[in-house]
């Protein structure tokens, strides 16, 4: 596994100061993460670093980003992601968003269409349908979560997050690391849930029809946190969107089945259906 | 000392293998376990428990705010205060409280309350608490990151409200009202006086400290594990210069009286069991939506709030256990009195809020240790403190000028059921 550099931007006064992670030589994109941050450059990332410049921002509480106070709303945060764009100087970019970053990267299609070069989805929450409730990750335990991530529960990274899981035990014998990794998981929630508690949809669906740059969707066969008619609905509103679903992986699918997510990606890049 | 019954009205008819069955007592716990019918039983029952405090003398009966549980079937706690405010003409009504970020817009507690402040002429207590994280965010959806706030800005403009006596424009960041004009407004001027209850945090200390408002520490816990957290209260106030009058802090404890120490644990333990086991048998992926807390206090707390909501709450704990750790002071009115004289000045609180109903607790049980209490204790506890004035405790009208409910009747009887005339 590769290492990323990491470097603080700060986008000016009364705006967050945020850190990115960068690898690779390419073309440029921009990954947008999910509610889980990027804890480690790994799933699709050190695959997509191969072809592309990888541009990685974390949101306010997530790794060294600060300034969460500067964005109250979904329309300041689509507006950030703008602002990190521009600090990158990044034009019409190849954005990839997962989850969370998903649903921001689909917010900044429709606000801006023509300022995104091409788009791809990797189950990104921002809609809703009463018959497939999106599973509540901030109204349950962490170790009941990890379920709704993976498609096969005894795959090695699910195996790996149920162990780290067993930090948010009743134990008390915590080193001070621990302590610190636990923090910045909350940390990042605290981001997620400013923008999608209770219910993570604000009004994107009826926004997808204005989204112009080429989109690919994404999703896994065996997703169980957003189901997979979400999918269908995304490729549905989204003009001439394709979508791709991936055997065999959950709602992380980067974790799951990174190399024919991150071939399904660079596919799409090179203009390829 | 002052003193006032708080009741919790929990639901007693959880089934009995509820605690296998069920994560939680809270936010999800399916409605098909209530009865309503039973539920009709239980809060003309409950507040017959109440009325009985207030024939015995407590300075005040209380009511609170929860939503969605099986703990406390007060969704609507000024509903109950408007039945206590009419059957009740001697107590002050401890309303603790409305959780302001709940109501849209919270001119309705500044309305409602004031509704309570007039028709009991003018006895009551309006405490506003932020609301627990399964309150506030999991039932009522309210935002964790900006739920503080906002809570904050609602208070102000309550304040506002009851204390402004011409219209004028609030233009808030959560509340945009171009007129806002109370009516009616209360009797005690310049507003009812306010408690804020707290689990120990400084920036609520502050506040307290910022307003001149009662700290009222709620926790199951007992007196015993209280005391830090209390000291805390009084060096913060003593460092901001602020004096000492213990009527600026109230504590809740819950208390169960027989006529012998073994009498009450035979005739209290069950109920004790259904509280501690069953009313607070907690889902701790529910304790704090991500936000909720404030950095520091997540540090502090990151063991409560990942997963130990048990440990510190009385589950699982023996008759003996809860009494030696003081989460119960429980026993013959000897014990109860020199336990809670020892509560009072270890915490130098002077307003004690008594749970004497708990968990599943009958009435002829219940009321025999309200009885208890007002006759073998209250009396000589009521020294305590005397010399500090409170200043927590409502304004109510004279006497004189009270009207009491019914009277109006008799007055126009004669004339309403006068023979029609041809």
């Amino acid at each position: 596994m590769s290492t990323p550099l990491s470097r603080l931007i700060e986008l000016g006064k009364g705006r967050p100061t945020i850190e990115v992670l960068e690898a690779g030589q390419g073309p440029a994109l921009l990954f947008l993460h999910g509610a889980g941050g990027v804890p480690a450059w790994e799933g699709v990332l050190p695959l997509l670093e191969r072809h592309y410049r990888v541009h990685a921002p974390l949101l306010p509480g997530f790794g060294k980003s600060t300034g969460l106070e500067y964005l109250e709303d979904q329309l300041d945060l689509t507006l950030h992601g703008f602002d990190v764009m521009e600090a990158l100087g990044l034009e019409r970019p190849y954005v990839l968003g997962e989850s969370m970053g998903g649903w921001m990267a689909a917010e900044m299609a429709a606000l801006r269409p023509k300022e995104i070069g091409r788009l791809a989805l990797a189950a990104p929450v921002g809609l809703w349908r009463d018959e497939a409730p999106v599973a509540d990750m901030f109204g349950m335990m962490p170790h009941e979560l990890v379920p709704y991530l993976f498609h096969d529960q005894s795959c090695p990274p699910a195996q790996m997050m149920h162990a780290m899981t067993n930090l948010f035990s009743e134990k008390d014998d915590r080193t001070q690391d621990q302590v610190e990794i636990l923090l910045s998981l909350m940390r990042g929630f605290r981001t997620a849930a400013k923008f999608l508690f209770p219910i993570p949809e604000h009004g994107l669906e009826r926004r997808l029809p204005r989204i112009v740059a080429p989109t690919l969707v994404v999703w896994g066969t065996g997703d169980r946190f957003l189901a997979p008619l979400y999918a269908r609905i995304f490729a549905e509103k989204i003009p001439r969107a394709r979508l791709e679903m991936i055997a065999n992986a959950g709602h992380l699918i980067g974790l799951e089945q990174p190399e024919p997510y991150a071939r399904a990606v660079m596919r799409w890049g090179e203009g390829g259906a | 000392m002052k003193f006032s019954f708080f009741h919790l009205m929990p639901y007693r008819w959880l089934p009995a293998d509820f605690r296998e069955r069920y994560h939680g007592v809270w936010v999800d716990l399916p409605n098909h376990l209530y009865d309503p019918v039973r539920g009709h039983q239980l809060y003309n029952e409950y507040l017959d428990m109440l009325e009985y405090a207030d024939q015995l003398g407590f300075d005040a009966i209380g009511v609170n705010e929860h939503h969605q549980n099986a703990y406390g079937m007060m969704p609507s706690p000024n509903i109950m205060a408007a039945a206590l405010a009419r059957r009740c003409p001697n107590a002050n009504i401890l309303v603790l409280g409305n959780s302001l970020a709940l109501y849209n817009p919270p001119v309705r507690v500044a309305e409602e309350f004031a509704m309570l402040d007039v028709i009991s002429g003018g006895r009551l207590i309006a405490g506003f608490p932020v609301g627990t994280s399964m309150d506030i965010n999991y039932c009522y959806g309210q935002n964790p990151a900006t739920v503080r706030e906002k809570y904050r800005e609602a208070h102000d403009l309550v304040i506002k409200a009851w204390t402004t006596r011409e219209p004028f424009a609030w233009n808030g960041k959560y509340t945009k009202l171009r007129y806002v004009n109370l009516w009616p407004r209360p009797i005690q001027q310049p507003h009812p006086p306010v408690w804020i209850p707290g689990l120990g945090s400084i920036e609520t200390w502050d506040f307290c400290a910022d307003f001149g408002y009662n700290y009222s520490y709620l926790s199951f816990s007992g007196y015993k594990r209280a005391q830090k957290m209390m000291e805390g209260y009084w060096e913060r106030l003593a460092a901001r210069g602020v004096d000492q009058n213990p009527y600026r802090g109230a504590f809740f404890q819950q208390v169960c009286i027989s006529d012998t120490d073994s009498a009450c644990e035979r005739e209290w333990w069950p109920h004790c069991n259904y509280f501690f086991n069953n009313c607070l048998h907690l889902y701790p992926g529910m304790a704090g939506a991500p936000g909720y807390m404030s950095e520091a206090s997540m540090r502090a707390g990151i063991v409560a709030q990942v997963g130990n909501t048990r440990q510190n709450m009385g589950q699982d704990k023996s008759w003996k256990e809860l009494c030696e750790g003081r989460y119960l002071v429980a026993g013959s009115p000897a014990t109860v009195r020199q336990q809670l004289e020892e509560l009072a000045r270890s915490l130098k609180i002077g307003h004690l809020a008594l749970g004497f109903h708990i968990g599943s607790s009958p009435i002829d049980l219940t009321n025999r240790s309200t009885y208890l209490f007002a006759t073998q204790v209250m009396p000589h506890l009521r020294s305590i403190f005397a010399d500090a004035e409170d200043r927590w405790s409502p304004r109510p009208l004279p006497a004189k000028e009270r009207t009491l409910p019914g009277s109006q009747n008799e007055g126009a009887r004669r004339q309403a059921e006068r023979p029609v005339a041809s």
